[in-house]
């Protein structure tokens, strides 16, 4: 765990937090935690969001460096990354740098399929990662690693703070790049307008070719190193065969490039500087813009993997000793204190203990568990402190196995972009058949012009605003529901949002808020009395049903010789008088003729007489009922999923008026349930909060949960909602509709622009200069629209 | 823009043919290429190539001389030949692309030339001494090689054999980059070469300048 003000690991034992954005972060000392509660008292929240954390961070684990690609191959290294999937199989997720496009992931899976023991590969083009699996018989880690660098992309196994330092540094090259073309276009432009509107006028051939020579200069370092990301961008397409928008750009970058080179050396033709460097530097600014939006998507799903203890307390002859997790062997006998997460799945030594076990199964309650029980890592220690023998360490452990489960989830997620990447493959086809037309028939015409008129053409018809109408809107969105406490970490809910018809909800701590409350009472005495009494007996009690009854009274009577039954109650003696507050069942032993209202889970009696009944129920959370009504009135279906007990789903059920729910669901029962639905042609969105939603939420069409949830929940949903409120839902639901609607207005005037512009460039009525322009006010256009959506 | 009727852009051409080629020609003789600098050294391998060029530039000087000797002087023999050298320009980037690969049965049919050849190949190969190697090379300059064929069509409209000997030099050069450094390129150059997409990409490149010859050849009847 890190400090979240300082980033240094937060020291054993420490238990302190601040509250950031409606949840706790932990912070390893009293001076970070006032300093950093000064910072969110004085709203300056954006210190956290913007600074620069590469600095301050730990060191990481790995190095950085490809040199060393052996040092992955270490067993104790790979602990940390790699997961035995059987006897033969190990399995590891990898980020791998520059990824751009669907062609890129079609690459590295056929590389690495062609690798002998390779068993998958499947590369998830968005989150920028690879998972493959191997036989370690075979070949080593190392190996797939050096095979993805020989053809040009850095993978390293996933480390979050790796994956953003990455896009920190692809960010700053970028930014190199755009000062290098801004700067560099602008001198070049300057002297263009003096060339084109005669500022100087009778131009002598000496001056004119100083001119000339004085923009080369200028353009040359656009063309050489800003343009660098559109060459190597078109060489990974022509290698995948495919074609992408950076060909054409390319194709017209170098032959402008070359033909004014030639034209300037010889003192003859035209030169086109002014509208390459121009060119370059809008699609540049694009590409940056998106690269921002990525990452900030990235980061999101990034942040939140560091859910394990990283050091655990390890028994030795000597006595106790921190050790690594990564380093805990089978066998190894750990301590947990009371509170502290367990570290790794094993076998219970104590008598018995409570585990809270919410993270993997949502169940509320804590459980008891026996000596010889398994317990599993994640979940958390309760009360006493207990020692445990390992069973599985890392990532052997049930809960990397929902992680991998999720990981797949994600991995076979449909994805729209292909249909994009294969019309734009077909696009660019197109325009690159157009400007050979246009070379050949301009060249029978008039061979002086045919070179600026294709040059033209393919600077006009250059799918720029085409690119940038989703990206932009993208943005926009994400902007949008930002200010209203939402995180989107992708762009899946537009897609999902255009047919979405079924919301599945999860029921604890999604639909309820997972805490308990008193709903209804029935008293027997005087009410008075009764929460003095059941007060001062509930205070005995763990359980979590007793937290608001052992609140009723500021002056609880004081019990003695108080006995707690597991899974019946509480017994104890006031002014020599025994008292009971419990289970029916429990009451029955003393009044067998007594019978709770229904849906009364507590009653407290002495032996003489049944004194008062309590149902305490986990209360539903903020704006659910409007949200039901709201789904069920714009036609789209809720349906609860929940792995708690029938009963209890029903009730919610019928008091949200939903007519469909499942109760007593497993996390794979849910995830079978989504898929069914998705395969008899629904679109599924899906709400949860708990670990074992994780699965589901990856395999739904779009997911969504609570920033309260577990951290590997918020991992796996795509939208993680900041407030408490189910409103929220809405927000998203409308802002996706229309954000899709921009979209839509961004495509419609990209296509009608390109496509009106291309006869126009084809019979040489646009200069290169001009059409660079209007491919860039086209693009502007765009970006506005798309601005629209940063209003209310 | 240089135009194709014109000498030196015919050597140009066949220069390009050459370096389009790279992808092609690594995966068909790549593993000659680099079995030879694996082996040898550094010298052998440029003398290897130096008699693969030397063996081009012999069938060109032979199919030079014979249209110089046998074809009647006039307008339609060079008007023919250029039509000629523009289809198999054409065939050959079709057949980069892999959309139709008619010079497979030209190479087919140069088959059992080389079947006589390459016992006599083998046995060279492995002896050692300069000339052992200089002519291990010119055998495999005989190696049925759709490239070759469509080069000569180009070597043919020099009309002499002194031209198509140069011409096929040219194309020979052309081919050397990937040739000589076919054992000494990354594997990553090796595998960007020689995929798919490239060789469609040169092959594209090929039609077009086909196409743009042709037009050439048209033009001036307009």
């Amino acid at each position: 765990m890190e400090c979240f003000h300082c980033l240094q690991p937060v020291p054993k034992g420490v238990n302190l937090a601040v509250e950031y954005k409606g949840s706790e972060k932990p912070v390893c000392c009293a001076g970070c935690q006032a300093v950093a509660q000064t910072i969110i008292q004085h709203n300056l929240h954006a210190y956290y969001e913007h600074r620069d954390t590469s600095q301050l961070q730990e060191s990481p684990v790995l190095p950085e460096e490809l040199n060393d690609l052996d040092l992955y191959d270490n067993p104790d290294l790979q602990k940390e990354f790699v997961r035995h999937e059987g006897a033969d199989t190990e399995l590891a997720t990898l980020t791998v740098e520059n990824i751009t496009c669907g062609a890129c992931g079609w690459l590295i899976e056929r590389e690495l399929l062609r690798l002998e023991g390779v068993q998958k590969a499947v590369v998830n083009v968005t989150s920028r990662r690879v998972q493959v699996s191997w036989s370690p018989g075979q070949l080593k880690l190392s190996d797939i690693l050096r095979v993805l660098a020989n053809i040009g992309y850095k993978a390293l196994p996933f480390q979050p703070n790796e994956a953003e330092q990455q896009y920190a540094r692809q960010r700053k090259s970028y930014i190199r790049r755009l000062g290098v073309a801004g700067i560099a276009t602008m001198q070049v432009m300057m002297i263009a307008f003096g060339l084109y509107f005669g500022v100087v006028s009778d131009l002598s051939p000496d001056l004119q070719r100083f001119l000339w020579s004085v923009s080369l200069i200028f353009a040359t370092p656009v063309i050489l190193y800003s343009a660098q990301p559109f060459y190597a961008g078109a060489l990974r397409a022509l290698q995948a065969s495919r074609l992408n928008m950076d060909i054409p750009v390319s194709i017209a970058l170098l032959g402008a490039y070359s033909a004014s080179v030639y034209a300037t050396i010889t003192n003859t033709g035209e030169v086109y500087f002014e509208s390459i460097s121009m060119f370059t530097f809008f699609l540049l600014t694009g590409r940056f813009l998106e690269l921002l939006a990525k990452e900030r998507a990235l980061k999101f799903a990034t942040n939140r993997l560091t859910l394990l203890p990283k050091l655990a307390n390890r028994e030795t002859p000597e006595g106790y000793e921190s050790v690594a997790i990564k380093l805990l062997e089978t066998g190894d006998i750990i301590r947990v204190k009371a509170g502290e997460t367990i570290p790794a799945d094993g076998e219970l030594l104590n008598k018995q203990a409570q585990v809270d076990e919410s993270l993997l199964t949502g169940e509320s309650l804590p459980r008891s568990k026996k000596l010889g029980d398994a317990v599993i890592a994640g979940s958390i220690n309760q009360h006493s402190p207990i020692r445990i023998k390992v069973t599985a360490t890392a990532q052997q452990t049930v809960l990397a196995g929902i992680i991998a489960m999720q990981d797949s989830a994600l991995a076979v997620k449909p994805k729209a972009q292909q249909v994009i990447d294969k019309l734009a493959g077909y696009f660019i086809a197109a325009i690159l058949t157009v400007a050979v037309i246009t070379y050949f028939s301009w060249w029978w015409i008039q061979p002086d012009h045919a070179l600026w008129v294709t040059l033209a053409v393919l600077v006009a018809t250059c799918p720029c605003a085409l690119s940038l109408a989703a990206p932009t809107a993208l943005t926009g969105i994400i902007h949008r529901l930002n200010r209203d406490g939402i995180l989107l970490k992708g762009s899946d809910v537009l897609e999902s949002v255009k047919h979405l018809n079924k919301v599945c909800l999860d029921k604890t701590g999604t639909l309820t808020e997972g805490k308990f409350r008193l709903v209804e009472r029935k008293d027997y005495i005087d009410s008075e009395t009764v929460d003095k009494l059941v007060s001062g007996l509930e205070l005995f009690s763990e359980h979590p049903l007793s937290v608001p009854l052992s609140q009723l009274s500021e002056t609880p009577a004081s019990f003695q010789d108080v006995t707690n039954e597991m899974g019946f109650g509480l017994q104890g003696k006031l002014d020599g008088q025994l008292y009971r507050a419990g289970s029916e069942s429990y009451i029955q032993q003393w009044h067998p003729e007594f019978k709770a209202i229904n849906k009364h889970q507590v009653v407290i009696a002495s032996k003489e007489r049944v004194l008062a009944e309590f149902r305490v129920e986990d209360q539903i959370r903020e704006g659910a009922a409007e949200t039901i009504n709201w789904l069920k009135n714009n036609g789209y279906q809720p349906i609860i999923l929940s792995g708690d007990s029938e009963s209890r789903v029903q009730s919610l059920a019928h008091e949200l008026g939903i007519t469909e729910y499942h109760s007593a669901l497993k996390p794979e029962d849910k995830l079978a349930f989504v898929t069914a639905q998705q395969e008899a042609g629904n679109t599924v969105w899906m709400v949860g909060d708990g670990i074992n939603d994780s699965p589901v939420l990856a395999k739904a069409d779009l997911s969504m949960t609570f920033s309260q949830a577990s951290d590997l929940a918020q991992t796996a949903a795509d939208v993680v909602l900041m407030s408490e409120s189910l409103n929220q839902i809405r927000v998203v639901i409308e802002s996706a509709l229309k954000t899709r609607q921009i979209m839509k207005q961004n495509f419609i005037w990209a296509l009608v622009y390109n496509v009106s512009v291309l006869p126009v460039a084809a019979i040489g009525m646009i200069a290169p200069w001009a059409a660079a322009l209007g491919m860039s006010l086209s693009s502007l256009l765009v970006i506005g629209n798309s601005l629209r959506l940063y209003r209310k | 823009m240089m135009s194709p009727i014109n000498p030196s852009a015919d050597l140009v051409t066949a220069f390009l043919m050459g370096l389009a080629g790279a992808g092609h020609c690594l995966m068909m003789c790549g593993g000659i290429a680099s079995a030879m600098g694996i082996n040898t050294r550094p010298y052998h391998v440029w003398l290897y190539n130096l008699g693969r060029v030397c063996s081009y530039m012999l069938i060109g000087a032979l199919v030079g001389g014979a249209i110089g000797l046998f074809a009647p002087e006039g307008g339609y023999t060079t008007i023919i030949l250029r039509w000629l050298a523009v289809a198999f320009l054409l065939l050959l980037g079709l057949y980069f692309t892999g959309w139709f690969s008619g010079l497979v049965y030209l190479e087919k049919s140069a088959r059992p030339i080389w079947q006589k050849i390459q016992p006599l190949a083998a046995k060279l190969r492995n002896k050692p001494g300069i000339f052992a190697t200089f002519f291990a090379g010119a055998l495999w300059g005989w190696l049925p090689c759709g490239m070759v064929y469509s080069a000569l069509s180009w070597a043919a409209l020099s009309g002499s054999a002194s031209g198509g000997a140069l011409t096929m030099a040219a194309f020979g050069l052309g081919t050397l980059p990937a040739m000589i450094a076919a054992g000494h390129f990354s594997q990553f150059l090796h595998r960007f070469l020689r995929a798919q997409g490239v060789r469609t990409a040169m092959g594209v490149l090929l039609i077009i300048y086909a196409l743009w010859s042709m037009l050439t050849l048209i033009k001036p009847f307009f």
